[in-house]
């Protein structure tokens, strides 16, 4: 790796991240490919409807999976807010929206990500518990069978529009990023601008990861 | 009768004596097979209707305000409605309506999905696992667009079954219900935008077992197929074009290049 980056996630970490992801997209695609009539050709590289119907049942093990592993691996650190160190950095919209002198500092993650990890966490549950009963309509009264659909589609609405937050900000959005889940490594510079807390921490208690070059 | 008229099966349940001829001769045209029952203690047989039976005559012993004994007898099945809750929630297209009105199920469509069964407000699609799909009567389609009634009806054999245009079919119930007097009413017309088989019923339909009063399609249908399904898109344009606006707007966040100089360099 190249001299002087800075290593920010262990393998796993990526593993996880990408089970995830790849899995989430395969259901958004799969699922939105039954949902809208105008979108049913999604099916013809399964074989139809029915291949839709079959991959989306499977995918979601996958996704339950990787969804518990990513909640057990990220929640202490992502899904919990500090304050009043995170109230700072409401207040300034974390420099995203508006022009700030001085962001406040953030560590590891800063308090847009842990909305968005207890985003994904929460309505990750929610697709899974709604799809379950989707499937085995036995378990479930018929009243509260109903309600599974629209909130199956409404947990839909909120993660598809969230995975485009997320893909502009960890690509474009925040240049720099993207290699933090591909290699693991990135520049000091990013790490300097994005999460100066965690950085300055790091280095404290000696942690810190930096490429030798070799 | 026009092929593409719009029918009414109009079914009289006050002539019904059971002999559930139609019962067995929707399961004769159909080609569904009998499977194996349970006494259940009632005449009523098979229990409910199934993914291989249709139509089932419902067996129920009703006693009058004076202590009077009498047999409620009444074919269930697909009522097949206007506003039809089933075809508002198929994604395949294997429930569609017909140029006659009624609800058609296109099975080689049909994925499994299990939406119709939760969506009828009259319980009526059953899903078989072993082939993955959903059954309900179609009102003999088949037959309908060759001009013949369908089985049931062709089979009763005391006019308690009859099937014509819609008009007609709704004067000669109401004609019905004014000779019969009393409690007894026309059931079917007044919610789903109307069904498509329509009952005459000697008592208030609270009475009947299995016959909601006020079938409606389901709030959570709307909820979902008229709010939230558009809006998904809505809210997903509605981030790439924000982000886009963004990055031109106001700019990415760059890190400065200067910070890549650790502290041990600068020494």
């Amino acid at each position: 790796m190249q001299k002087g980056l800075i290593k920010v996630t262990t393998g796993y970490e990526r593993f996880v991240h990408w089970m995830l992801a790849i899995s989430c997209l395969l259901l958004c695609f799969t699922g939105m490919g039954m949902m809208y009539k105008e979108l049913n050709f999604f099916g013809a590289i399964f074989g139809g409807l029915k291949g839709l119907k079959v991959v989306h049942n499977y995918t979601a093990i996958a996704f339950g999976v990787a969804l518990v592993l990513a909640i057990q691996m990220w929640w202490k650190e992502a899904g919990v807010f500090v304050f009043p160190e995170d109230w700072e950095w409401f207040k300034t919209a974390g420099g995203y929206l508006w022009h700030v002198d001085k962001v406040a500092e953030t560590g590891k993650y800063n308090p847009g990500q842990k909305m968005f990890f207890l985003t994904v966490a929460f309505f990750g549950m929610v697709m899974i518990g709604s799809g379950f009963f989707m499937l085995y309509p036995q378990y479930i009264s018929a009243n509260l069978l109903d309600w599974m659909y629209p909130l199956h589609a409404l947990g839909f609405l909120v993660i598809f529009a969230f995975f485009f937050v997320h893909l502009y900000l960890g690509t474009i959005g925040n240049p720099g990023t993207v290699q933090a889940m591909f290699t693991g490594w990135v520049t000091r510079a990013w790490l300097k601008k994005q999460h100066p807390g965690w950085l300055r921490e790091m280095e404290h208690e000696g942690t810190l990861t930096v490429s030798n070059g070799k | 009768m026009n092929n593409n008229t719009e029918i009414v099966k109009l079914i009289d349940t006050t002539l019904c004596t059971a002999c559930r001829g139609c019962q067995v001769a929707c399961k004769q045209w159909n080609e569904l097979p009998g499977l194996p029952t349970k006494q259940t203690g009632s005449y009523q047989n098979p229990p409910d209707l199934q993914w291989n039976t249709w139509t089932l005559i419902r067996f129920q012993e009703y006693e009058d305000k004076d202590g009077k004994f009498q047999w409620l007898f009444r074919k269930d099945g697909c009522m097949h409605c206007t506003d039809a809750s089933c075809v508002k929630v198929c994604p395949s297209g294997s429930l569609y309506y017909t140029p006659n009105k009624t609800v058609g199920i296109d099975r080689s469509k049909c994925i499994g999905c299990k939406e119709c069964v939760a969506a009828c407000p009259f319980n009526v699609p059953k899903y078989d696992k072993a082939t993955d799909k959903v059954y309900k009567c179609n009102l003999c389609y088949s037959r309908i667009q060759e001009n013949l009634p369908p089985a049931c009806v062709k089979s009763c054999l005391t006019g308690a079954l009859s099937i014509g245009p819609k008009d007609e079919m709704l004067k000669k119930a109401y004609a019905k219900v004014e000779k019969l007097g009393g409690d007894a009413n026309v059931y079917g017309d007044k919610f789903v935008g109307g069904t498509h088989v329509i009952y005459i019923l000697q008592f208030k339909p609270e009475v009947y077992d299995e016959l909601p009063v006020s079938p409606k399609v389901p709030q959570s249908i709307f909820v979902w197929k008229d709010l939230f399904k558009p809006l998904s898109l809505v809210a997903a344009g509605g981030v790439v074009g924000g982000a886009l606006l963004h990055y031109i707007l106001h700019g990415p966040k760059r890190p400065d290049p200067a910070d890549n100089i650790t502290p041990n360099d600068k020494k």
